[in-house]
């Protein structure tokens, strides 16, 4: 396999927050993620820390599968990492070699910007991780069901999105049946220059648009024939049930935002 | 009781608009269905039986003609009705080819559950229907899987649970088992049994000619028209129309057409079991393979799975290999495969196969052990790439991988990549589409090629690299009978010409024609010889219980044979058989 996406793709552990209802915890979600961007301290940061580990931990996802699949972005992290590190000029220097200088303020504002996306990201990545794309659909549907009085189609994108979600692992796969087929017939993309590399994308691109109108075509009958029609008269399987751990779930992060306006 | 027919068409046309050209897909198709009826529709590829599902299922409306489905008229004279076919889609079940497309969600059970939401059920119906249903295809206990790590055959009854889940009074199968392992499609046979059992209308789209034998009636399309139906006795009696309609006959009434053009009065017959009763006491000893085939010889002596003689062109020493940590693909695999060898690879889903064919084609690293191809090591990257060049790799489904303006240039994109320019490639390229019949394609674009022809013009790229070794994966998946013959037939001259093959296949049919058969089960090699070692009967309970079988003429003849005639030898295809009883029946006579 020449590449493997997983980005937002359920993990099933039957932990405490696969059962809480995604309705209440994509809001707390959003709520922790946007609390991180004003992280400004190091307690702060200490505490944004220990709040997303800890939301890793309770969902009892392997931090492998975490890490992995917010491996695409590390090299945002990095690149954020390096700019402040080397670009930002206050405190004392750390380090000075001809023109670059390495500052304590440089530092620890590298260290922070990129701390604090980190922290998001670990939130985001679990949630993606701990709710189906059906009940990711559901909790978009319900909260964006006051803009759909305004006219937006709230429900269709929630839907787009989760069977988004729920086809990248195919697109995926077969975009790595499709390098591995180039790479046998000689155009393989890590090879030769760069006109050369830029020329043997277009095969695969081609290809996989190809690919993805089938998909799509096959995705309209299924949907059709299982009579979908918007979500105006749908039910749903299970019980939305907004009890004690929701509750739990609620003031937990509550505190968090309390505790971090209270430390800055 | 006399009700409205489940499912009406009168005098139904339809038409595409293709790129300047137009495709009656139908052409006055009149059918009534009663309720309650298995009916299976045969056509080749191309004959309109997907667009006349599209149609029952209520997907699509036709431009001519009338329609009436589950007692609504949704269609008068070629002018829709909207909102009765709104209505009657609530009472139509649709299942089609392939199933990873039908499922719209992550957990197994969420997935039954979107067809009665969206019908707006309460919760308890809901919940009793899934639990139903899962049960119905036995999947209760995959409840809060995941479907993508299922298997082709789970996610397929999957997606029948799904269909059934919405209490559907006519179910509609588009091709269900077209992508199965043999398991896979024998679940799905049973499911439709059950269903069948309670009443539920079904009709079945296919071209497994074996999976027409137990429905009610059969219905077979050519070029958007009805050409026959009736009975599956009826219309397999028709072999030589079925023939032109490029079809196949299932085994049983296959062989017994044979024996009649060979002089033998037999009726036509649709199970082997009722033929051998019929034939048994006419036989007098038949004769079959002049030299018996040595029992118990192929062994799964993992160490010595070669052929002896000639020069090696495929090496795997003792290999293992894992995409994940743990969960082994390959253990412990040797298999040597000599120069112009013919090797049919054959297991279950998820035996190892393909893992084999990657590791092969120098696509993965073994984990442990060594692969050598056509003499290049494949443990280094510098390795693989060379081995690459050396071998030809055609994957599942390669049409999907087709991307250039025409056909020609598809094809010439391996061989200008390796340099070739000029004449030199305009032979490779002239070559290889002469093989696959698409010489006067060569300037059509890919798209507008036929499913057959996308799939020969993806292998005619491969081969005008004019590679020594050739790795198959499925070549025939989803291909109708005559697609499959006409790359059986290109294979068999690629054979002749002495470039060496090595194919995975779920046909025991097709892996009885190779010169030597490589059996996987659970990562390691089962079983390996020649095929009439390894389909002996020593074997045949192995190899059933390891979900795959013996081709059905080597099963019959030990019908026969249990029947007290005796049998010298087995076959293997359903020619020589026939050819025997025949001779054996004279023999009897006389």
């Amino acid at each position: 396999m020449a590449f493997r996406l997983e980005l937002g793709q359920y993990y099933d552990t039957r932990s405490p927050l696969h059962r809480l209802d995604a309705r209440v915890k994509i809001p707390c979600a959003l709520v922790l993620m946007v609390a991180m961007f004003f992280i400004g301290n190091a307690w702060q940061l200490l505490l944004g820390a220990a709040a997303s580990v800890a939301v890793v931990a309770l969902s009892r996802v392997p931090l492998r599968r975490v890490l992995g699949s917010i491996r695409p972005l590390f090299v945002v992290l990095a690149i954020i990492l390096a700019f402040n590190v080397l670009f930002v000029r206050d405190g004392n220097a750390l380090v000075e070699v001809g023109p670059v200088a390495i500052t304590t303020g440089g530092a620890w504002r590298g260290l922070l910007y990129a701390g604090r996306l980190t922290c998001a990201l670990l939130v985001g990545t679990t949630i993606l991780l701990t709710t189906t794309p059906a009940r990711l659909t559901d909790a978009f549907d319900a909260l964006l069901s006051p803009l759909a009085r305004l006219g937006l189609p709230a429900h269709e994108i929630a839907m787009v999105c989760s069977l988004t979600l729920r086809f990248v692992p195919v697109v995926a796969d077969e975009a790595g049946a499709i390098l591995d087929a180039q790479a046998m017939r000689g155009g393989a993309l890590d090879e030769g220059g760069m006109g050369h590399r830029v020329r043997s994308v277009v095969p695969v691109v081609v290809a996989l648009l190809a690919s993805g109108l089938r998909h799509a075509d096959n995705l309209s009958r299924a949907l059709d024939a299982r009579c979908y029609e918007g979500g105006t008269a749908r039910t749903h399987l299970y019980e939305s049930h907004v009890g004690g751990l929701e509750a739990v779930a609620v003031a937990l992060s509550c505190a968090f935002v309390v505790a971090l306006a209270l430390l800055a | 009781m006399a009700q409205t027919p489940a499912i009406r068409l009168a005098d139904v046309s339809l038409v595409y608009q293709g790129a300047g050209r137009e495709v009656r897909a139908l052409d006055g198709v009149s059918l009534e269905i009663p309720v309650g009826q298995r009916v299976c529709v045969l056509g080749a590829n191309g004959s309109g039986k997907s667009t006349l599902a599209s149609v029952i299922a209520g997907l699509m409306a036709p431009d001519a003609g009338t329609v009436e489905l589950v007692g609504e008229r949704v269609c008068t004279e070629g002018q829709a009705d909207f909102e009765a076919y709104r209505r009657a889609r609530r009472l139509l079940g649709l299942v089609f080819q392939n199933p990873g497309d039908q499922i719209v969600t992550s957990v197994v059970e969420e997935d039954v559950a979107f067809g009665p939401e969206n019908l707006g059920l309460p919760r308890e119906t809901v919940r009793r229907r899934v639990d139903r249903e899962l049960a119905r295809v036995a999947m209760t206990d995959y409840a809060q899987a995941d479907p993508s790590r299922l298997s082709g055959g789970q996610q397929q009854r999957v997606a029948i649970a799904g269909a059934l889940a919405m209490d559907p009074r006519v179910l509609v199968l588009d091709e269900p088992s077209a992508l199965l392992d043999v398991r896979g499609r024998a679940a799905i046979l049973r499911v439709l049994g059950r269903l069948r059992r309670i009443g539920c209308t079904i009709v079945h789209i296919t071209h497994f000619m074996d999976e027409a034998v137990e429905a009610d009636r059969v219905v077979v399309l050519d070029h958007g028209r009805v050409a026959l139906d009736g009975t599956p006795t009826e219309v397999f009696s028709h072999a030589d129309e079925l023939r032109t309609m490029r079809l196949d006959m299932p085994f049983a009434a296959d062989l017994s057409c044979r024996l009649r053009e060979r002089g033998v009065g037999v009726p036509v017959a649709m199970e082997a079991q009722e033929l051998a009763r019929s034939l048994a006491p006419r036989l007098g000893t038949v004769r079959l393979a002049p030299e018996q085939a040595p029992e118990g010889r192929a062994t799964g002596d993992r160490a010595h799975a070669s052929v002896p003689s000639g020069k090696k062109v495929l090496q795997l020493e003792d290999v293992t290999y894992s995409y994940r940590p743990g969960l082994h693909a390959l253990e412990h695999v040797s298999l040597e495969v000599g120069q112009g060898e013919r090797v049919a690879l054959v297991g279950q889903t998820g035996s190892g196969k393909s893992t084999l064919l990657r590791l092969a084609a120098g696509l993965e690293r073994p984990d442990a052990g060594r692969v050598v191809v056509a003499g290049i090591d494949t443990s280094t990257k510098r390795g693989r790439c060379a081995a690459h060049h050396a071998v030809g790799y055609v994957m599942q489904h390669p049409e999907r991988q087709l991307f250039a303006q025409t056909v020609w240039e598809d094809v010439a994109f391996g061989p200008r990549n390796m340099g070739l320019t000029g004449a030199e490639l305009e032979a490779c390229v002239r070559d290889a589409l002469e093989l696959t019949l698409l010489d006067s394609k060569a300037g059509l674009s890919p798209f507008e090629l036929s499913g057959g022809q996308r799939r020969r013009c993806a292998i005619a790229g491969v081969i005008a690299m004019r590679p020594h070794l050739l790795l198959l994966d499925e070549p025939t998946a989803g291909l109708d009978p005559h697609g499959c013959a006409g790359l059986h037939a290109i294979l068999d001259r690629l054979h002749a010409e002495g470039v060496t093959i090595v194919e995975v296949t779920h046909s025991m049919e097709d892996a009885a024609q190779a010169d030597r058969v490589v059996v996987l089960d659970q990562s390691r090699v089962l079983l390996s010889g020649s095929p009439a070692e390894v389909f002996s009967e020593a074997n045949e309970v192995a190899l059933i219980q390891h979900g795959l079988g013996v081709p059905a003429a080597t099963s019959f003849s030990r019908v026969i044979r249990r029947l007290g005639v005796p049998v010298e030898g087995d076959a293997l295809g359903v020619g020589e058989l026939a050819d025997a009883l025949a001779a054996a029946c004279r023999g009897g006579r006389s």
